[in-house]
């Protein structure tokens, strides 16, 4: 089954390879594993990316700035707002822009109903990979009033176009109150409910207590964001560290949870979908009048900045550099996908195939966010493409030729 | 044999009249299912889309059925049918317009062990010859959950034989009959674990795991299409209806129940209506506990099935012959 080269490597049989992707009902977008298998044992993961490789940072280089607000919010279909704010921001701080307080605010609501939407939707997921149908189906149908929201808001579900550089849009619609009011109660609700339905389901728990766990030594190593960091016990949100939009006076708690495993992920984001309700309706109480943006110049002078949000999946990099100009001259996004991958890798070690879906959703993959990323980012240093192989050597050398681990 | 007796297993209430349960029932699964689930489920297909897995037959049967390279061709072509066969043999020696099966035999109860066995045995050769890698480790799957719901699934159906003193289907409805009382209640054990091994057996949740769709694709399925996975999809519901058949008659009596007119014909019409009245009970039992369910794995339900369920079938039988 297993065989030592003479270099030290460990050969693989073929028959123990199973394929995960790139086309497999439980990924929703094209990106290919290997998984080495002794019984339903995984030995060893081999990642394969680029599937969804769209050149949109090059598309960048071509477009003028307020086109590219649109065009990188075509990144992700989830956290569609994420990418453009935090490009909007990275090129207000290039502009020495103060956007108008109003504006921040509404930034701020429309970030958060964007984080329960797509925590519901990642809860749902989860469901699903574990074979519980009607869990996905009821947090799906909950998700719906959500998107019901941000369309009142910002004219469209999923991509917005909403966030402009200098601010937002449009203003808020008149008597939103109210509707975000009901809604936020509703979603407070139902994420109490599912967090107690996802701490007590026993069969749900079977699939998810102890399962793909990291302790946060791992997580230090390896650099996860987001909710796969928090849930290692590090307290870590660019929301709080860096403050931006109107995250300054509207300040979140930050939720963490100590165990590691994916259904300490499944509370944690149940607790994140309810902090984020508390938070849009703070804002709505607090929000100041006045104007939501600013006249922006077509042009950008010389300049360079690097914005890092976080996304409803963790902290989401952006770094512009402008040659003065109506272009600029290179964006390089880096997404929380790209950051939790590792991870995700050595979450995966030691479980069983029924666990892949279910580790590999823990990360919340969105790899049409990240592959886009990965080939610029090899590019830049020298002229390779991404192969699995080199891949696993470098997973190799990683972890110190299998030694350590 | 007389002609008679062909059309009784034939048509009624042999094998169309099954075969058709076999459709509602997948009917009411799926229903069933959206209900819970707050979707409305089939619609177009005939009266609230009740034609919708009859549609889906005969779509699949009409479409093109490809072959896989490596497939074992003998066990692919002519496994679906002797797949089909097992439970549709088996429904034969269930009592349904009266208190005795169309073939009724004093050891037929062994002779269902054998089509639930044989159920399991061709699902292996079906994967196994179809040459499909997810379709190996599902098999490798199916093997280990049989290894596991057999001896609890056994166990639970010689109780009702043992407090009837009798090794035939009919024998025990009859034997409820006579004494008016179901072995529900004498062995609720025994019915919790039957069911519960049913599931397995019929690879629904939490036990759908060697066709675990997120993981293993169709599971031993995968390399299906066509005519042979009609087939197969419609043994699947027909041994849905035949697993939950045989639970309500050795259970819950069966067509048994109080007799109300002396005409012979009306007599069989009133077994009927007690028969599939019990009938759908225990299917809305089982599609609601499938659908509230998350998938467990495979050494979870193994686990799940020799340390806990066996024990207590074994204490249950235990019960039972010390109070017969």
């Amino acid at each position: 089954m297993r065989s030592q080269t003479s270099a030290g490597l460990t050969q693989y049989s073929p028959e123990n390879m199973v394929p995960f992707g790139p086309v497999h009902p439980a990924l929703k977008e094209p990106e290919y594993f290997k998984l080495i298998l002794e019984g339903e044992k995984i030995v060893e993961v081999i990642p394969r990316i680029g599937y969804a490789h769209r050149g949109i940072e090059r598309a960048a280089q071509d477009r003028t700035w307020i086109k590219n607000v649109y065009l990188f919010e075509r990144i992700c279909g989830i956290c569609s707002f994420a990418h453009s704010l935090a490009y909007a921001q990275a090129v207000e701080s290039i502009l020495q822009f103060e956007v108008p307080k109003r504006a921040r605010y509404i930034r701020l609501i429309v970030a958060e109903l964007e984080r329960i939407h797509s925590h519901f939707l990642w809860l749902g997921l989860v469901g699903y990979w574990t074979g519980f149908d009607t869990l996905f189906m009821w947090i799906w149908r909950d998700r719906e009033h959500v998107l019901d929201l941000i369309e009142t808001i910002t004219g469209n579900r999923i991509h917005k176009s909403y966030a402009t550089i200098s601010g937002v849009r449009r203003d808020l619609p008149d008597n939103i109150i109210e509707p975000i009011r009901r809604e936020m109660k509703y979603i407070d609700e139902r994420a109490r409910y599912y967090k107690d339905l996802v701490g007590s389901e026993e069969t749900l728990l079977a699939r998810t207590r102890g399962i793909g766990r990291i302790n946060s030594d791992t997580a230090r190593k390896l650099c996860p964001v987001g909710p796969l960091l928090r849930c290692t016990g590090i307290a870590s949100d660019v929301r709080i560290d860096d403050p931006y939009a109107g995250y300054d006076e509207i300040v979140p708690e930050i939720k963490t949870s100590r165990e590691g495993d994916v259904a300490s992920l499944l509370a944690l984001r149940t607790e994140e979908v309810r902090e984020s309700a508390r938070l849009v309706l703070e804002a709505m109480e607090k929000i100041p009048a006045g104007s939501v943006k600013l006249n922006t110049p077509r042009s950008v002078p010389k300049g360079e900045a690097m914005f890092h949000i976080e996304a409803p999946r963790g902290e989401l990099f952006y770094f512009v550099r402008s040659p003065g100009g109506t272009v600029p001259e290179r964006v390089k996004i880096r997404t929380p996908t790209m950051a939790n991958l590792l991870t995700a890798t050595a979450m995966l070690k030691g479980q069983t195939l029924a666990d892949v879906p279910v580790v590999l959703t823990g990360m919340d993959p969105c790899f049409g966010c990240m592959d886009r990323v990965t080939i610029f980012d090899v590019d830049k240093s020298r002229e390779w493409s991404v192969r699995g192989e080199e891949l696993r050597q470098f997973g190799i050398n990683y972890y110190g030729n299998g030694k350590k681990h | 044999m007389n002609a008679l007796d062909l059309a009784e297993i034939l048509l009624f209430p042999g094998l169309t009249f099954f075969v058709w349960l076999a459709f509602v029932f997948d009917w009411l699964d799926r229903k069933t299912a959206a209900r819970m689930q707050g979707r409305i489920g089939p619609l177009v297909a005939g009266p609230n889309g009740i034609l919708q897995p009859v549609a889906d037959f005969f779509k699949l049967v009409s479409k093109e059925e490809i072959i896989p390279e490596y497939a074992d061709k003998l066990v692919f072509e002519w496994g679906p049918p002797l797949f089909f066969a097992a439970p549709a043999v088996g429904t034969i020696f269930i009592p349904v317009i009266g208190l005795s099966a169309i073939v009724s035999d004093p050891y037929d109860l062994l002779f269902i062990l054998f089509v639930l066995a044989f159920s399991t045995l061709m699902a292996g050769m079906l994967g196994y010859g179809s040459a499909g890698r997810y379709a190996t480790i599902a098999i490798g799957r199916l093997i280990v959950q049989y290894a596991g719901f057999e001896v609890p699934l056994l166990i639970s159906l010689i109780t009702p034989a043992v407090l009837a003193r009798s090794l035939s289907v009919s024998g025990i409805v009859a034997a409820q009959n006579s004494s008016g009382l179901w072995y529900v209640f004498l062995a609720p054990l025994s019915f919790a674990i039957f069911i519960i091994a049913s599931l397995a057996e019929l690879e629904k949740a939490p036990f759908d795991i060697p066709s675990a769709k997120t993981e293993i694709v169709a599971g031993w399925m995968t390399e299906f299409s066509g005519r042979s996975l009609g087939y197969v999809k419609l043994t699947k519901n027909l041994s849905y209806v035949f697993l939950s058949a045989l639970a309500a008659s050795l259970f819950l009596g069966g067509s048994s129940g109080p007799m109300l007119t002396h005409i012979v014909l009306l007599q069989n019409i009133v077994y009927l209506i007690y028969f599939l009245l019990k009938l759908f009970v225990i299917g809305l039992v089982i599609f609601a506990i499938k659908t509230a369910l998350a998938r467990i794995r495979i050494e979870q339900a193994t686990r799940l099935f020799w340390t806990i369920l066996t024990p207590l079938a074994l204490i249950q039988l235990g019960i039972v012959l010390v109070l017969r």
